[in-house]
């Protein structure tokens, strides 16, 4: 080991010969490994591949084979009629509204839910008094099923009886039908959506903070940092995995947004909350069309795919 | 660089005091180590020092300021942490420059500024590494360097070397008490090793159970221990005691324990026959003697060679005594072995107070340092 050294100047004898030429011994070293593991492998993996084929790959595949049918889902799938379907899709005023829906949920997600939850991680992380109180209050809306928060919120925004209706007589207001608004209805979703989910980015956050060596706090108070100079000097960089971890799971749950909408808005009115995944559903499924459905399910996947894959190949590669 | 005066200072966590009114006066450029059993509230006294805890009571004064209620970046100390609290995600010389940056500091003078640590420290071919890809005596080494370039008054040290192996542990001693005394900065310094602060400090302050217990120069406090603590946890291997009380020999007094062991006592001790104390003497003080020559008889139980010396327990009447021998063979266990005590090397300490008997040796050494 080259620690041996002296305070003497221009001395260098700190570098030590650092992992040199790793990585052919970790190759090997990889082979060796597979060569003692082959009976788990062989134990274990096929199991793993047959479920994951019948249950994904198959049905993706059948999905895409659909989506170039005219079918209802009853009898065999016999109307081919290539990629029309698609074309349908590309017209589909509601389909774009869902797509922009989505992005409006993800651009949502990434500038209000996931500061706010990190704000109030930053607040609750802390060993005070009341502070576990605080974090099982703000986590709640995350255990509630999304039906049954979709429902709730549906009967707070009630422009009869609701509490939206009430405040807003309480305070001389005209009653707001907001469910009943094409323009403010989204608005209405993306509360309830941020109000639902920031407990889970919240959890996330607290659990990254918690794993912040406290010393490096102290080194930076000892160093002179203000508490915004150790936010974004200490605990923004180290929390930045957890960060974009949580992102990844905002993002494509955003893209699955469909159990709260439903009981919410059922994607209306005029179809100005419909996402993906209930205009899928609405126009697939209740509609008993489910070649262009297919068609739906298959962007879907080609947009959470490559969002996924990219994501995590660009930022979190290193996680 | 910058005197410290701790004046009565006091901690509690919650309605749990854990120190008991703490003075202490570290001179400029003075390296002062605190010591002592793990829980002895040592490291709570330091980071009161630098501003991490609060003070519940009495007055810390960093030159002419008290610094109570000022914030630790109001100090003008630096601190190097037991687990080094490097960020992982700066470089070395970022890490280094952290604390000038922070302070607005233009470009070059960091520049300089890491320059010159790094030099002292032998740390420029790292200065583009993070601390992941550096060993723990490099990363140890860069907690020193961040310390150096804040140019600080008084540096802190908590249990640096502690996650360091016992070579390495040795070669950053040496290091350290050279950076010493090539800044002349006022240093205080935890450890639970003593063996460190007998070899690094100019004084050492002895805790136990939130209370100095002694304060003085390494060799000070191994040749007069104030009391019965700090005889047993300063030496290594640790001080021989033995329980008993004195009694009228032959002319003069002797030490007799209730097993009937006879120790002679030190010329001069002041004990009046009955008075029960506890009679100390360190392994390297005792000395294989013949038969004739020899203080007391002991059965050898165990040998243990290290090279230069030769450890030996032996069953003394009742008692386990241990004895560093430089001669050799010694014996084999099971042997019976004369002893020789050097007598002004006995320590005498009350049985009831643990204090020294000798009332004429000071319970602190030196004239800053005093104990509450």
């Amino acid at each position: 080991m080259a620690q041996a050294t002296s305070l003497a100047p221009g001395k260098s004898p700190l570098v030590e010969p650092a992992a040199q030429s790793r990585a052919p011994a970790r190759r090997s070293g990889g082979l060796r490994n597979i060569g003692r593991t082959w009976p788990v492998l062989v134990l274990f993996l096929p199991p793993a591949i047959l479920l994951f084929t019948l249950f994904v790959i198959l049905p993706i595949g059948e999905a895409g084979w659909y989506s170039l049918f005219d079918w209802s889902g009853y009898g065999r799938p016999d109307e081919f009629i290539g990629l029309k379907n698609f074309e349908l899709l590309w017209r589909s005023g509601a389909f774009r509204t869902a797509l922009t829906n989505n992005g409006l949920i993800i651009v949502i997600s990434l500038a209000l839910q996931l500061p706010l939850a990190l704000w109030l991680a930053t607040l609750v992380s802390h060993r005070i008094p009341g502070a576990t109180v605080f974090r099982l209050i703000f986590f709640l809306p995350y255990v509630l099923a999304d039906v049954a928060a979709g429902l709730i919120w549906r009967f707070i925004y009630d422009g009869d009886y609701g509490l939206v209706a009430s405040i807003a007589s309480l305070l001389g207001f005209e009653t707001p039908y907001v469910l009943a608004d094409r323009t403010i209805a989204i608005y209405a979703v993306l509360a309830v959506i941020v109000w639902k989910y920031f407990g889970f980015h919240m959890m996330l956050f607290i659990a990254g903070l918690q794993s912040i060596d406290k010393s490096l706090y102290e080194a930076a108070d000892i160093d002179g940092a203000t508490g915004w100079q150790k936010f974004t000097n200490v605990t923004l960089p180290l929390l930045s995995p957890t960060i974009r971890l949580s992102v990844f799971f905002a993002v494509v749950g955003s893209l699955q947004l469909f159990d709260m909408i439903m009981p919410l808005t059922g994607g209306g009115p005029s179809n100005s909350t419909q996402t993906m995944v209930t205009f899928l559903y609405t126009y697939g499924i209740t509609r008993m069309k489910v070649g262009f459905g297919s068609a739906i399910g298959v962007v879907l996947f080609v947009i959470c795919v490559t969002l996924a894959f990219g994501y995590r190949r660009i930022f979190m590669k290193n996680d | 660089m910058a005197r410290i005066a701790l004046q009565s200072v006091r901690k509690s966590f919650g309605y749990h005091p854990v120190l008991h009114g703490v003075s202490i006066d570290i001179e400029d450029g003075e390296f002062v180590i605190l010591v002592g059993p793990s829980g002895c509230g040592k490291s709570t006294l330091l980071r009161m020092i630098a501003g991490l805890e609060e003070v519940t009571a009495g007055d810390i004064r960093i030159g002419d300021r008290v610094v109570n209620d000022l914030a630790p970046k109001e100090r003008d100390i630096a601190m190097v942490f037991q687990n080094y609290a490097l960020y992982p995600h700066m470089t070395v010389a970022e890490n280094m420059a952290f604390s000038l940056k922070l302070a607005g500091a233009p470009k070059a003078e960091k520049d300089a500024a890491v320059g010159r640590a790094a030099e002292i420290l032998g740390l420029a071919p790292l200065l583009g590494r993070y601390p992941k890809e550096l060993s723990g005596g490099q990363r140890q080494r860069v907690a020193m360097g961040r310390a150096i370039v804040r140019d600080p008054s008084v540096f802190l040290f908590d249990e640096p070397l502690s996650n360091l192996d016992a070579k390495l542990r040795v070669q950053m001693r040496g290091e350290i008490k050279s950076l010493h005394q090539r800044l002349k900065t006022t240093m205080v310094y935890v450890t639970h090793d003593q063996i460190e602060a007998m070899t690094m400090a100019d004084r050492i302050v002895v805790m136990n159970g939130g209370r100095v217990e002694q304060i003085g120069r390494p060799l000070d406090l191994y040749e007069t221990p104030a009391n019965l603590f700090v005889a047993s946890f300063i030496g290594s291997p640790s001080m021989n005691l033995i329980e008993g009380e004195v009694a009228r020999g032959d002319g003069r007094p002797l030490f007799r324990t209730t097993d009937g062991l006879a120790l002679p006592l030190p010329d001069g001790t002041n004990a009046a026959p009955g008075r029960r104390l506890v009679y100390g003497v360190r392994p390297e003080h005792v000395a294989p003697a013949a038969e004739a020559d020899a203080d007391a008889t002991a059965t050898i139980e165990l040998v243990e060679p290290t090279g230069a010396e030769t450890q030996v327990q032996m069953r003394l009447g009742e008692h386990l005594a241990t004895g560093t021998f430089r001669d050799w063979p010694i014996g084999r266990p099971g042997e019976r072995i004369g002893l020789r005590l050097q007598r002004d090397k006995i320590h005498l300490f009350d049985q009831e107070t643990g204090e020294r008997l000798d009332a004429a040796r000071p319970r602190t050494a030196g004239a800053a340092g005093r104990a509450a």
